[in-house]
């Protein structure tokens, strides 16, 4: 599907048009690839969340002995330590560190695995924060009463604040994951074939770059408004009372209702 | 035959003392009712029996297991010593019966099977058994509080504390929960309330505790603590 640029109408519009008609299939590649990537990043992000989760909420009481003591304070360091990297830096940065770190190494990692991984990695920091937040926005009294009938910390966690906490998080998780859908577009850095590298090589290949980018645009644009109207579909079903705020990511969150 | 025995107990919260050396014997099967002013310790002090507070020095002898040291399973001991709070804290993401059975399953092992029925049976005795597939979110304080009540009642406990059980309470409803409470006082379980709630103090206790400033001031029957010869302070307290 190679086409000469000068078959490509000079006018704005008209260029936008000949650029969708004939780059379609290239587009439909570049937003399946960042769709793919966000909703995997997002998921992965969350199961990891949970587990550094565990560790960032290690609290010492006046019975632990020293190894046990010595163990949750270095759960919470080492926890702490991932999110505040994570959050702390560009996720652009991470991509390159990430992916030529391995490659210095000889590891070639999988391109479309590497933007995977890396969108999992900062979406555990940020959700961390968002499920710490909402853990401590459970009133002390479920704890308190879990405690009180024998159920174990873990437990309590468990069965009663993690599920609460869980649901208040539901609009948090959708946020992230349209940040993530926006924030792949850093990973062409790395060479990920999602929608905004597309959008590049097709503006290259008519040095047509306001046409090209226009219409990644508003396919981004498409693909954001449909998953928020999806969310907020979804939140409307588990009816939540939701009065509490969190964390966000990189780029600003995108109000879901 | 004593359950509870508390000696030479402080507890402190940063340097501040708020007990101050509480020596305490329990018998089994007995009510005994904590009263006081606001911030004289009492909560302070049913916390420390559950070991939801840590003691800063004395021993807390539970059948002679002193329960303070560092060997006590706890979660075992919570199993048996259950608490009622003033603000319910009925589990939140959990329907009626299934506040009632998720310590039964998780804490004592007991199958779901024996747990429904343990926990209707005690959901019954609240008058709570119509509401068993209740979101507890749904429910009145006065009902809440009588779920909070059939769960602890569902661990089976010895012993089971209450922290002023109807103080979040509006009026017309203190009494229902007060009712629940007189009908569950048996020889079957010892049972340690703190309350404001003074007619009923006088009324179920086989003893009364007056707390001041951290200390237990006065200890003795109904009739002994309201007498014309208390001192002035209790007096003022009791209005009398
Ligand atoms: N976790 C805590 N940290 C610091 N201070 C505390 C803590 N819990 C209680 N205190 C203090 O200990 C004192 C006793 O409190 P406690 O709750 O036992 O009193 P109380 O007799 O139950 O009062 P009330 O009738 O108001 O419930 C108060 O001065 C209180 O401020
Ligand atoms: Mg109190």
């Amino acid at each position: 599907m190679f086409i000469l640029s000068g078959s490509i109408p000079k006018d704005f519009f008209g260029g936008i048009w000949f650029i969708i008609q004939n780059n379609y299939p290239l587009y439909l590649e570049g937003a399946k690839y960042t769709l793919m990537i966000s909703i995997a990043g997002t998921t992965l992000g969350l199961f990891l969340a949970l587990l550094i989760t565990i560790f960032r909420i290690q609290e010492s009481d006046s019975r632990d002995n020293f190894g046990t003591r010595a163990y949750k304070r270095i759960s919470v360091i080492m926890s702490a330590s991932y999110v505040e990297f994570f959050r702390g830096t560009p996720m652009m940065v991470q991509a390159a560190i990430f992916f030529y770190g391995f490659a210095m190494i000889g590891i070639r990692i999988p391109i479309l695995i590497a933007g995977i991984i890396i969108v999992t990695l900062n979406t555990a920091a940020y959700l961390t924060e968002v499920l710490r937040a909402g853990i401590n926005s459970i009133d002390k009294g479920q704890m308190e009463a879990a405690r009180s009938i024998g159920l174990t910390r873990g437990q309590s966690f468990r069965y009663i604040i993690f599920p609460q906490a869980i649901k208040n998080m539901v609009p948090a998780i959708g946020n992230e994951l349209v940040v993530n859908i926006k924030d792949t577009a850093v990973l062409s850095v790395i060479g990920v074939s999602e929608l905004f590298y597309m959008g590049k090589s097709i503006a290259g290949t008519y040095y047509r770059y306001t046409e090209a980018f226009v219409t990644v645009a508003i396919i981004y644009l498409i693909l954001v408004l449909i998953t928020t109207r999806i969310l907020t579909l979804i939140v409307k079903w588990i009816n939540i009372p939701n009065k509490i705020t969190f964390p966000t990511s990189q780029s600003n969150p995108v109000e879901v209702n | 035959m004593e359950i509870i025995r508390v000696s030479n107990l402080h507890k402190s919260f940063d340097d501040i003392e708020v007990l101050t050396d509480i020596n305490l014997t329990i018998e089994s099967g007995s009510v005994t009712t904590i009263i006081g002013p606001s911030g004289s310790g009492k909560s302070t002090l049913l916390r420390c029996l559950n070991q939801l507070e840590n003691v800063t020095s004395g021993s807390i002898l539970y059948n002679d297991e002193d329960i303070t040291s560092n060997q006590t399973n706890l979660n075992e001991l919570r199993s048996k010593i259950g608490m009622v709070f003033q603000s319910f804290n009925l589990f939140s993401n959990l329907t009626v019966l299934d506040n009632c059975i998720i310590g039964q399953e998780k804490v004592l092992h007991r199958s779901k099977h024996e747990s429904i029925d343990n926990a209707l049976n005690f959901l019954k005795q609240v008058g709570m058994y119509d509401f068993k597939d209740r979101k507890v979110t749904t429910l009145s304080g006065g009902q809440k509080q009588r779920v909070a009540i059939a769960r602890t009642l569902s661990m089976n406990p010895d012993i089971i504390l209450f922290d002023e059980p109807t103080s979040s309470l509006d009026p017309e409803m203190v009494n229902d929960v007060l009712e629940v409470m007189k009908n569950i006082i048996s020889k079957d379980y010892t049972f340690v309330v703190v309350t404001h709630e003074m007619e009923f103090a006088r009324d179920v206790s086989d003893r009364v505790i007056f707390m001041e400033r951290g200390r237990i001031v006065n200890d003795g029957t109904p009739s002994e603590i309201w007498n014309i010869n208390s001192n002035e302070r209790l007096k003022r307290f009791l209005n009398i």
